[in-house]
């Protein structure tokens, strides 16, 4: 059997006033239908190119990227991706930025907004649907940036460091909540973080790049039950290979 | 005391010191009236200054609704493909450096006297800051959202409404304001020159008939109409935009 996301060979190289910038180099990555996979580095290392090429958002320089057994040519209906800096609309409300993406699909206004509704009860936001994004806390709108990923019942979240900005506490709260939404859902996410412990509380498989070309540099499998505790044995043996595979400089926190 | 209306303060000094320089008679009087003549004319002319008054805002109406209409589209799109954007940039800085006055020799050979040279004038100065702010504001939006868009596979039309004009709202209305404030400038001008009615022409009538009251009068009336357009664009601005609240600093 395929994988649900493969790349095969992936490089991207960026033309710059330098000259050319070998941003990834001979990435191959195989992801099965319902993991949840991190891309784990230090920033610089490519991860995000990663993900924004397998979100089609960019396309390869050399190599192939395949997601639900198509080849990548622009972005796929199975995937929905999450940013960093949440993407919200201020000009929408919670309900309307919701709502965007069945929008898009050209979904009745009555179906797609009956559905935002319930993917705002599912990530507990639905006393909040009126609001705008400026009135929410960060947490909340990356609340909403998930919410809204979810409306097209993707197969694959892709998420681009979306609880970078938070802090610790609402981080936390957070993981747990997309972990809890990642098993009711089933659906596979791709996990872009620099964080290592963010790393060993979600992941199934982690995926350690290196930067200067961004390459691929070890693959760790984290069999620790869940939920996981951050400091335990089994979590800091895990936490200490991953930093020794990101190398001297070290991963943060 | 409400600092709302703080800003009525230098005019009021400014008053004072009209007052003061009719008091110690500077200029003879027929020259330089006193307030309260000034003040009389208002009562005196009240038909012919409202009737000009109407004429010149009419025509500003006109030349800036005309002007929004056409800029705000092209403008959009401009900012959006940077392929017009390459084909217009040089068009347009070369165009937008033409004050519209200079025009005015020509809108008269073409267009003869009356309210077409001075619209088609209005127009022109009101174009350019339009389509500048429309293209900037387009410009400015934040490239994530576009990412969201383009990930959720959303057609340029639900681009266009949804995403890149409201983003370049705020940055139209700035261009709106100027268009005003510039159309404003041009019609009292123009009817100098080119037209029969309004302020300008009052104005330049009341020079020859040595009604210096009256143009004092027209002048106060061409500054509070000019107050009024921008306060009634910044609150609209302030209605259409209510998102941008705690975004942006304020600019009141």
């Amino acid at each position: 059997m395929s994988a649900f996301i493969e790349c095969i060979g992936v490089g991207k190289t960026y033309m710059a006033k330098q000259g050319a910038v070998e941003a990834l180099r001979g990435i191959n990555v195989r992801c099965d239908e319902g993991e949840f996979v991190c891309l784990l580095g230090l920033s610089g290392c490519g991860k995000s190119t990663l993900l924004q090429m397998i979100a089609g958002l960019e396309l390869p320089t050399t190599g192939q990227i395949i997601v639900a057994g198509r080849e990548l040519d622009g972005p796929s209906p199975a995937t929905s991706i999450v940013f960093q800096d949440h993407g919200l609309f201020p000009w929408m409300n919670v309900l309307s930025n919701v709502a965007f993406n069945l929008k898009a699909r050209g979904v009745a206004k009555a179906d797609r907004v009956a559905r935002a509704e319930e993917m705002l009860s599912l990530t507990g936001l639905s006393a909040f649907a009126s609001r705008f994004p400026h009135e929410l806390s960060g947490g909340m709108r990356q609340r909403v940036g998930i919410a809204r990923a979810l409306t097209t019942r993707p197969r694959a979240l892709l998420m681009d460091e979306p609880f970078g900005a938070l802090d610790a506490q609402t981080r936390g709260h957070l993981q747990t909540e997309l972990l809890q939404i990642w098993s009711r859902q089933r659906t596979t996410v791709l996990f872009v973080t620099h964080s290592i412990d963010e790393a060993v509380f979600l992941a199934d498989r982690i995926l350690v790049f290196t930067p200067r070309p961004g390459q691929l540099a070890a693959e760790v499998v984290v069999d620790l039950p869940r939920p996981r505790v951050p400091g335990t044995p089994g979590f800091a043996e895990i936490a200490a290979g991953l930093r020794q595979a990101l190398g001297s400089e070290g991963g943060s926190e | 005391m409400n600092r709302r209306y703080l800003g009525i303060l230098p005019l009021l000094a400014l008053l004072a010191t009209w007052q003061a320089a009719v008091s110690a008679e500077l200029y003879p009087p027929v020259l330089l009236p006193s307030p309260l003549k000034v003040a009389n004319a208002f009562v005196l002319y009240a038909p012919t200054i409202a009737a000009n008054a109407g004429a010149s805002v009419l025509r500003v109406i006109i030349g800036v609704g005309l002007a929004f209409i056409t800029a705000v589209p092209a403008g959009l799109l401009i900012g959006r493909y940077q392929l017009l954007d390459e084909i217009t940039d040089w068009s347009i800085q070369v165009f937008r450096s033409i004050p519209p006055i200079a025009l005015i020799p020509l809108a008269m050979l073409f267009f003869g006297i009356g309210d077409t040279p001075a619209i088609v004038l209005i127009y022109v100065s009101a174009l350019w800051p339009l389509l500048l702010n429309t293209i900037f504001g387009v410009r400015g939006i934040e490239r994530t959202l576009l990412k969201v868009a383009a990930s959720a596979r959303a057609s340029e039309s639900l681009v266009l409404r949804d995403i890149i004009l409201p983003a370049a709202l705020p940055s139209i209305f700035t261009g709106l304001r100027l268009a005003i404030g510039g159309g404003w400038l041009t019609v009292v001008t123009a009817e100098m020159i080119a037209v029969k009615s309004g302020l300008g022409y009052m104005i330049l009538n009341a020079q020859m008939t040595f009604r210096t009251e009256l143009i004092f009068a027209g002048i106060i009336v061409i500054g509070i109409i000019g107050l009024l357009g921008d306060q009634s664009i910044r609150r609209l601005r302030k209605r259409a935009c209510r998102w941008q609240e705690g975004l942006t600093v304020s600019e009141g």
